[in-house]
């Protein structure tokens, strides 16, 4: 093995931890747990709902609303007592969320059409994200009781058949299109974002997390070096210090991009669990594809391709800006903070091009933000998905181009003994000292 | 024939700012010759060893080792060389083993000498069946033979030691030093630096007394004993620094 494979294979072994490899299990398992739990509680919180009611009408019309409710989905348990604090008690011990109050006199209200009030009941048992459902089911059920009651009153008084009454109470109806580039296909805009968000929601957080983990590992291997001293018989050993810089840089990309693959995995499977339970359906719909390809919003191979290029060139250029910080590096402990300017140059572009379409940005704040190489390859996804293909070159052509600069100065830094005095300096007293 | 000298060393100067590490040192070292910088913390001895070992850029001067410019040609000076930082580590996920393999790897490109080198350094730091344990489960004694036999193993032109036992126990430290004398006699020159003066003493054919960034003496430590009335080179170093 020549001496670069000797100082790569030496490099990777050293990253390659149990320390890094067993919280990146964990953390993999702890994802595909947590994406599990979630899909399943999302699956349970849109089955089918029970709703306890109670009727203190006892008429027909309040009769008729057990039977509107489980034709729209829903299961009734009509209880025997009308005392709402019973009928609570009852819904807790039987887990129902919801209970409806049909007042008395409601049958006649409607005849003589006047506004009749269903009490909703929604039983709070935590604030997560899926119990809150329990307020929409009520909304729901009511929704659909009005929507029966009232065509049903509609047409007692007016003589309508059912179709006349739906376009009486519905005379303008929309048809969404979405218009992309000269390509105009027939979905709602809500979908579209819906499966876009789900496609893609997890790779800018991969990204961020990689690009975290790879500077953290180079700073700490920099620093572990001067701490050690390894790198003083580094430097002063025939190997040329590119080799070294090089060497260093080749084994944190690598295991990044192992641990990129191992998160995307994981990721995708916590994300899966969310969004399989969130979509109502709309990202299984088959046909979405088909409409998404005609309006050309599909990533090709060549975009993925142009995707993986500027992801490892952020991680490259994170990895170069982390060997500058990690030379100033006195000690291990020290080197995690030395990291913080990083972090924020990541998460800046990460937190802006999620929120906001930097096109439409004031252009002192875009140019800052582009100036950022990452912003690149956050961006990158959004502008495949739109066939941007020119604007995701240059933000490679400019992620090199910062690349190029940085090894530069990285192999200026190696190459003089600025790799150890730029730590010298700052405690010239105390190297007096050791002199 | 004129045999060259293994070092020489001609009015070195290192700044960091406006601070004067070392102020335009000169010496020379013979062929196989054990020669020592003493001098107490701060004197300027890690500076001026870590500019002969091509780490530091001297700010004035030069120095060559077998004829060849530390300054111009530092790459090839480094296939001449090996340098042992004071109180250095290892890579504590490999093997004592695999250490040694893999610095072989690093110095030497022939794959016959490259197993000599790593039998003689398994020979030398005496570690026997630990060798094959992590570096990192090693004590600082067992690390610091471990690095000498890597530093030796190659048998240099010039072999780089900073403070070789600083830190270690007398009975570590007292391995360390036979093994420096043992394999220097079988033909390496040695710089070695230390502030333990009685240590030099004994393993050193000639000494420099450094202090302040400056060489105040030089000589064999019975001659400099002899000039200054002195019972070892602690009261030698003494009575230099002193005027």
């Amino acid at each position: 093995m020549n001496k670069f494979g000797t100082l790569l294979k030496k490099e990777i072994k050293e990253l390659l931890t149990l320390q890094l490899v067993l919280p990146l299990l964990i953390g993999m398992i702890f994802f595909v747990l947590v994406g599990n739990i979630i899909g399943d509680e999302g699956k349970k919180a849109q089955g089918q709902q029970t709703i306890a009611l109670i009727d203190n009408d006892g008429t027909k019309t309040s009769g008729s609303v057990t039977g509107i409710l489980e034709k729209n989905g829903f299961y009734v348990d009509l209880l025997k007592d009308n005392d709402v604090n019973k009928a609570v008690e009852t819904a807790k011990a039987e887990g129902i969320q919801v209970i409806l109050s049909i007042p008395s006199g409601f049958e006649a209200g409607m005849q003589n059409v006047v506004p009749q009030e269903i009490g909703i009941y929604s039983i709070v048992r935590n604030l997560s994200i899926f119990s809150s459902s329990g307020s929409s089911i009520g909304e729901n059920a009511v929704s659909d009781i009005n929507e029966a009651l009232g065509t049903g009153l509609i047409k007692e008084k007016t003589g309508l058949s059912d179709s006349n009454v739906s376009e009486l109470k519905d005379p303008v109806s929309s048809k969404d299109f979405i218009v992309v580039g000269n390509n105009i296909a027939n979905l709602n805009p809500n979908a579209l974002l819906s499966f876009v968000m789900s496609q893609t929601t997890f790779l800018p957080i991969v990204i961020f997390i990689v690009i975290i983990f790879a500077s953290q590992m180079i700073v700490v291997a920099i620093a572990s070096e001067k701490e050690n001293k390894t790198l003083e018989t580094l430097l002063s050993s025939p190997i040329s210090r590119v080799s070294i810089v090089v060497a260093k840089m080749t084994a944190a990309g690598l295991v990044s991009l192992f641990m990129a693959l191992v998160y995307m995995g994981g990721f995708k499977n916590y994300m899966d669990g969310i969004t399989g339970a969130a979509s109502t359906g709309i990202a299984q719909n088959p046909n979405i594809t088909e409409v998404l390809t005609k309006l050309g919003l599909n990533i090709t191979a060549w975009g993925y391709v142009l995707l993986g290029i500027s992801l490892f060139l952020s991680i490259l250029d994170a990895l170069s800006i982390s060997l500058i910080l990690g030379v100033f590096a006195e000690d291990v402990k020290k080197a995690q903070g030395l990291i913080a300017p990083l972090i924020f140059l990541v998460m800046i572009p990460y937190l802006i091009t999620m929120f906001i379409d930097l096109k439409t940005a004031s252009p002192v704040l875009r140019y800052l933000i582009y100036a950022i190489p990452f912003t690149h390859t956050f961006t990158a996804t959004s502008n495949l998905f739109l066939h941007n293909y020119s604007l995701v070159a240059y933000g490679i052509i400019y992620q090199a181009l910062v690349l190029g600069i940085l090894i530069f100065i990285c192999t200026r830094i190696f190459s003089t003994d600025k790799v150890l005095t730029m730590k010298l300096s700052m405690r010239r007293r105390t190297h007096a000292k050791n002199a | 024939m004129i045999i060259e000298k293994a070092l020489v060393v001609e009015n070195l100067k290192k700044n960091f700012g406006s601070f004067e590490a070392v102020k335009g040192i000169s010496f020379d070292i013979e062929q196989n010759e054990i020669f020592a910088l003493i001098g107490p913390n701060g004197a300027g001895k890690t500076t001026t060893l870590r500019m002969i070992s091509t780490i530091l850029d001297p700010s004035g001067g030069d120095a060559y080792i077998n004829g060849l410019s530390i300054k111009k040609e530092p790459v090839k000076v480094r296939n001449l060389i090996s340098y042992l930082p004071e109180e250095a580590g290892a890579y504590k996920n490999l093997s004592g083993l695999g250490y040694l393999k893999f610095m072989a790897n690093i110095f030497i490109s022939d794959r016959e000498r490259r197993k000599e080198c790593i039998e003689t350094a398994k020979e030398l730091s005496g570690l026997k069946d630990r060798l094959k344990d992590r570096i990192g489960t090693y004590s600082k004694g067992m690390t610091r033979k471990l690095l000498l036999a890597r530093a030796i193993m190659t048998k240099p032109k010039l072999a780089i030691l900073d403070e070789p036992t600083s830190g270690l126990d007398v009975i570590n430290a007292l391995e360390i030093r036979r093994t420096i004398k043992q394999y220097a006699a079988t033909g390496m020159t040695t710089l070695v630096s230390s502030h333990n003066m009685l240590e030099i003493e004994y393993l050193s054919d000639r000494v420099a007394i450094i202090d302040k960034g400056s060489i105040h003496e030089i000589g064999t430590p019975s001659g400099l004993k002899q000039k200054y009335g002195a019972q070892n080179l602690e009261e030698v170093f003494a009575e230099v620094t002193r005027k």
